[in-house]
């Protein structure tokens, strides 16, 4: 099981009421447990909220040098390793695009619903764009191995001829 | 991007490697039939005759063969025991062979106008022994008949010193005597007529006695002809004397001959001859003091040379045709008749004899009378042996079965005899047929035929068989019930078992039918006339200029049926059938018993031409018109009158479309439903026709003309340089395309250009000088001329090679213009590719664009020569049956060889520098000049295939492998795979590893299977 912040509960853990530790001062407990946190603690937590939504938002453009240099060592050919690279760079816009509100919800502000697109757009946005720069990386690559279907003759199979108008006895 | 380019490279480097014929597969996949010709039997000089080896030899082995000169232009000789082939020496077609003899182990001929080339062969091996030219062939002087002033002798084997003697005299030119050595061809002296004599005497004969060398020939005088004769002397040359008789000949060499008795010394050579019925003799002594004798008492018709004028015999034919023997004689007027053939006269009862002469082993000559017997309906031979019954005289006379529906008539018999006991005459007698082929009889039993005529196909095709049916009977009504398909569907389930059986062995032993299996049945079977698994057996159906056409079966050349052409009303006057074309009119795919249509043209020997039509079952060669019939195919007469060209229609009924000279069309078959469908298509029906070195396109008529036939009148005429002679018209090869273009490696795409109209034309203009010969490229149904290039005349001939499919037109040449220091004479081979428009990706749809528009000129080639390392007499292209596998040239060379030419090599793209990565992923590789003579591409394995003319191909049942034949002299069919069997499994595909892996994996599975799960429910119990 991994290990996650949770920043969508920040502001009210669960943990709060869980008696302190054996041995731990009680006193600090007595005043936490009275007093609200401060409005400016709040807000901190919402500018990290934000900060981390941007992050986010951006992470697939960040990885973008080190997809490339992968493409680069991977090499030209239509092989295993390369296949899996663009595989993965085909696919991962898409995984990522249809989990983004999923991805997005712990950066959601307290008051709005986690899950809705419409919380953090900005980001989504962005977060949608960089994907899409990852895409056409893979796309590009793609296109590289002679895998995209461009050029007219990889439209030649499905042409067609008729039947001549005119006879030639031979 | 490159690496793995060069790795497919090195694969396809790899499959290059295997690609060779393995010589396991020689006479598996192939076969080879080495003829020599049909015998030419209208002289003795080249006639068959047997040929018995150490006959002198006092051990008494001998050895005999059958040697014979061919229409082929062939000497060869024939094993008599089992009919093959022992050798054969091919003769140029500028050097005809005119006379060949054979004394002892040395075989001497004669070729070339007036006997221009010496030559001498082992007798039993073929091996050329000596080669001498003795005048240059434009100095010879044409006889009709060529061998009339030549002429061989042998003098006495051994020579006074008790030396054995190779020399020979040779009369050669009608004017010219040597003394030559057969085994060096050192000439010995020559001895030549005046250049006066020249003019009017044409030496023919020459006889050898020890004492003098006769040349013995006939001077022209203005009402007849008189005997000329020249003694000389047989070691320097010097003429002895001369001598004209007094005679008076009228029909030249029919009245005329030289007989001597070359066992006995004493006996001098005899000239005789007919003057009005009489024969006179004179006998020749070294002074020529002889006078001229009459044999009185009998009057004769003409003389025959039976063959054996050197021992002394021969026939003469009283005024009613009775046939009598005569021999030479030291007495009175030199010859005596002793025997005369009983009932030789001329009767309704039999045909006209044939007499031949021959030897038995101990050298004893012999006489042979043969003919057809109308009464009993078998031929007929009486054999004479003068020796036996204390020199009185003995005939043996027998009938024997000949076939006259499969063979014709017998045109030559050659006669070897043996005489094993006292009373007991042996016959061995080879014949020749009317339809080409020769057979030997031993007694009245046939030992073999050879069908030499297969050595003169006109037009041959492949014909593909039908499959065989599982279940026989499968084809559905269309109103069948429930219960009766129900009911036919049980039954059919009766095969099951044997199926489920069969299945099941040939899983477990693996005995699959295999691409390197031959497809040879056994003989007699029917499986030969069923398809087998791959499509590779076939019928090949040829018709010869013989008058015969064959059903041979192409997994092994085996004859399956033959059938004689008849002649229908010439047989009267006889005449002969030249074949025109043979078409495939119906196919298995049709769902009938396959059909072919011959058609040929008639030449009656009253000059009256008919074209004719056979239409016949291609698996029997049954005729389908009227089946029930034996005996010879009777034709159908189509058109009174020569045709200009016929066609095949490519529509549902296959109708055969013939032009005659007046444009009228005519239609095979003439039914209702045939004349319907042609009227249909006739607006849109073009074809070009040769007249007089042009080409004219045609279209017809929409309605029929009076005479109830359609016509056809000239659109165009093409516009070559006026002095331009069409010599060839090669159509297009009709087959599938599988792909429209060709995809380069930046992916796009040059569209290839199919016009279906493209035909390639080959054209001579001899008045310029140098002589060129052009090459075009015409859309055949406007004229437009699409592609053009001069190449030279060697020699003022235009003998290019081209070959046309789809849009790929490779053509052979001999450059023998060398402009530049480096260049070189030799043969070149020139690739040509078209493309549709001018660019990549332009797309003018040229296969149905109509010939009315302007684009199906927008055409761009690419074109690339290459330097042959050998001369090139046939070529064709390999074809598939879907056109997915590439093309393959296939070409026979000079050397008798059948190579195939990949297409990579010859694809006109090759860069001229390194290729690029996108060049390389098209496969293309750099250019280069040559041609590499690769013995791997050849194949035909070490087989020579002499003198091929024609190569068609046809494709087998598998995309990947095309049939072969070729045909000419000898035939070889064999099949090949442009693109390697990639349709099939490797031969070394390890099956059983393949099993055994899944068998092992399934076993692997049964028993882990519990162990896991038991495995599982532990770690639940147990789960930390």
């Amino acid at each position: 099981m991994s290990t996650k912040l949770d920043y969508a509960s920040i502001d009210n853990p669960k943990w709060r009421n869980l008696p302190p530790p054996p041995g731990f001062a009680s006193s600090s407990s007595t005043t936490r447990t009275t007093s609200r946190p401060p409005a400016s603690a709040s807000a901190s937590y919402a500018a990290l909220k934000e900060r981390r939504a941007w992050d986010q938002a951006i992470a697939p453009a960040k990885a973008l040098p080190m997809q490339a240099f992968m493409l680069y060592m991977s090499g030209g050919g239509v092989q295993i390793f390369s296949m899996g690279i663009v595989f993965v760079l085909l696919l991962a816009p898409f995984r990522n695009t249809a989990g983004m509100n999923k991805a997005f919800a712990p950066f959601a502000p307290t008051k709005s619903d986690a899950n809705a697109l419409s919380t953090l757009p900005l980001q989504k946005l962005v977060y949608i764009l960089c994907n899409i720069l990852t895409l056409g990386l893979g796309l590009w690559k793609c296109r590289q191995m002679g895998l995209l279907p461009t050029g007219t003759g990889d439209w030649l199979a499905f042409e067609t001829r008729g039947v001549a108008p005119e006879i030639l006895l031979r | 991007m490159w690496k793995p380019t060069l790795s497919l490279l090195a694969l396809l480097c790899l499959l290059q490697t295997t690609f060779a014929l393995h010589e396991s597969d020689a006479g598996v996949v192939d076969w080879h039939k080495p003829l020599i010709g049909v015998p030419l039997t209208g002289s003795l000089a080249t006639a068959p005759v047997f040929h018995r080896v150490g006959s002198h030899d006092p051990n008494g082995t001998t050895q005999s063969v059958i040697l014979t000169a061919t229409a082929s232009n062939v000497l060869g000789a024939l094993e008599p025991a089992s009919g093959n082939l022992t050798w054969r020496h091919i003769y140029e077609p500028e050097d005809p062979v005119i006379l060949f003899r054979a004394r002892e182990d040395i075989v001497v001929s004669l070729s070339g106008p007036g006997g221009s080339t010496f030559r001498s062969f082992d007798a039993l091996t073929g091996q050329l022994i000596s080669e001498k030219r003795l005048h240059r062939p434009d100095t010879g002087r044409l006889f009709e008949p060529a061998n009339l002033g030549s002429h061989v002798a042998f003098p006495a084997l051994k020579d006074d010193t008790g030396r054995k003697s190779t020399d020979v005299f040779v009369l050669t030119n009608g004017c010219e005597l040597r003394r030559i050595d057969a085994m060096t061809g050192e000439v010995k002296w020559t001895w030549s007529a005046t250049e006066e004599q020249k003019s009017f005497i044409v030496f023919s004969r020459v006889v050898s006695t020890p004492s003098a060398v006769y040349a013995i020939g006939l001077t022209k005088t203005p009402k007849s002809y008189m005997p000329r004769i020249e003694a000389i002397s047989p070691t320097t040359g010097e003429v002895l004397a001369s001598a004209d008789l007094p005679g008076n000949i009228q029909n030249g060499l029919a009245e005329f001959m030289v007989i001597s008795d070359s066992t006995d010394d004493k006996i001098s050579p005899l000239v005789i001859w007919l003057e009005s019925g009489t024969m006179k003799t004179a006998a020749l002594q070294p002074s020529l003091k002889g006078k001229v004798l009459s044999a009185r008492g009998a009057v004769y018709k003409s003389i025959k040379d039976v063959g054996l004028s050197d021992r002394g015999l021969f026939v003469a034919l009283q005024s009613d045709d009775s046939a009598r023997i005569i021999k030479i004689d030291d007495n009175g007027p030199g010859v005596k008749s002793i025997h005369d053939f009983a009932d030789s006269a001329t009767s309704t009862g039999y045909t006209e004899s044939m007499f031949a002469g021959g030897l038995d082993k101990s050298g004893y000559p012999y006489v042979g009378r043969f003919f057809w017997s109308h009464n009993v309906g078998q031929a007929a031979a009486h054999v004479y042996s003068p020796h036996l019954v204390e020199g009185r005289g003995m005939v043996t006379g027998y009938t024997f079965s000949f076939d006259t529906n499969l063979h014709g008539t017998i045109e030559h018999v050659a006669l070897d005899t043996a005489n094993p006991k006292q009373y007991t005459v042996l016959a061995r007698l080879f014949l020749t047929t009317s339809t080409g082929a020769v057979q030997l009889w031993q007694h009245d039993r046939i030992q073999w035929t050879r069908e030499e005529s297969l050595s003169e196909i006109k037009a041959a095709e492949f014909v593909e068989l039908p499959e065989r049916k599982a279940v026989v009977g499968v084809h559905a009504e269309e109103h069948e019930t429930f219960g009766a398909r129900l009911i036919r569907q049980l039954a059919d389930g009766k095969e099951f078992p044997t199926y489920a059986v069969n299945f099941a062995k040939r899983f477990a032993t693996g005995s699959y039918a295999s691409v390197t299996n031959s497809a040879v049945t056994s003989a007699n079977s029917t499986d030969q006339l069923y398809r087998d698994t791959f499509g590779f057996r076939k019928i090949i159906v040829a018709a010869t200029s013989r008058g015969k056409i064959y059903g041979i079966n192409s997994s092994n050349g085996a004859i399956i049926w033959s059938r004689i052409l008849g002649l229908g009303w010439a047989n009267e006057v006889g005449g002969r059938h030249q074949p025109v074309k043979v078409y495939v009119t119906k196919t298995v795919s049709d769902g009938d018993t396959p059909q072919v249509v011959l058609l040929t043209q008639r030449l009656a020997s009253n000059g009256l031409v008919d074209t004719v039509i056979f239409h016949i079952n291609a698996l029997t060669g049954d005729d389908i018109r009227k089946p029930s019939s034996s005996g010879p195919l009777e034709g159908f007469d189509f058109v009174e009158s020569e045709i200009v060209d016929a066609f095949l229609l490519q529509s549902d009924n296959r109708t055969v479309v013939a032009i005659d000279t007046h444009l009228q069309v005519h239609l095979y078959p003439n039914t209702e439903h045939s004349r319907r469908e042609f009227s249909k298509v006739a607006r849109k029906i073009h074809f070009p026709l040769r007249a007089n070195g042009r080409l004219l396109g045609h279209q017809v008529l929409p309605t029929p003309e009076v005479t109830d036939k359609f016509t056809a009148y000239a659109t165009w005429a093409s516009n070559f340089p006026p002095q331009e002679q069409i010599v060839a018209v090669i159509p297009n090869t009709l087959g599938p395309v599988a792909s429209l273009g060709k995809v380069l490696g930046n992916r796009t795409t040059l569209y290839k250009y199919l016009n279906p109209h493209l035909i390639a034309v080959g054209t001579i203009s001899p008045s310029t000088t140098p002589p060129v010969c052009g090459v075009y490229l015409l859309d055949g149904a406007k004229g437009t001329i699409l592609y053009h290039a001069n190449v030279p005349a060697a020699g003022g001939v235009c003998d290019v090679m081209a070959t046309l499919t789809e849009n790929w037109l490779v053509y052979v040449y001999y450059d023998d213009e060398i402009v530049g220091l480096h260049e070189s004479k030799g043969q070149r081979a020139v690739s040509v590719e078209l493309y549709e428009g001018y660019q990549v990706n332009d797309k003018t749809k040229s296969s149905d664009t109509s010939i009315y528009s302007n684009k199906t000129s927008e055409v761009s080639f690419y074109e690339q020569s290459y330097i042959l390392p050998y001369a090139v007499t046939a070529m064709s292209t390999t074809s598939t049956k879907f056109g997915i596998s590439v093309k393959d040239i296939i070409l026979t060379n000079r050397r008798n060889q059948i190579h195939s030419i990949p297409r990579r090599v010859l694809d006109p793209r090759r860069p001229k520098r390194k290729p690029t990565a996108e060049e390389q992923e098209e496969w293309l590789f750099q250019y280069e000049p040559l041609l590499p003579d690769d013995p791997r591409r050849v194949v035909s394995h070490n087989y020579r295939v002499a003198k091929v003319e024609k190569i068609i191909t046809s494709p087998a049942f598998l995309e990947s492998t095309s049939l072969i034949f070729a045909y000419g002299l000898d035939l070889f069919s064999t099949r090949v795979a442009p693109s390697n069997t990639f349709d099939v499994l490797s031969e070394n595909f390890n099956k059983a590893q393949l099993v055994l892996t899944v068998s092992a994996l399934a076993i692997a599975i049964i028993i882990t299977k519990p162990m896991v799960s038991r495995k599982r429910l532990r770690e639940r119990w147990y789960a930390s």
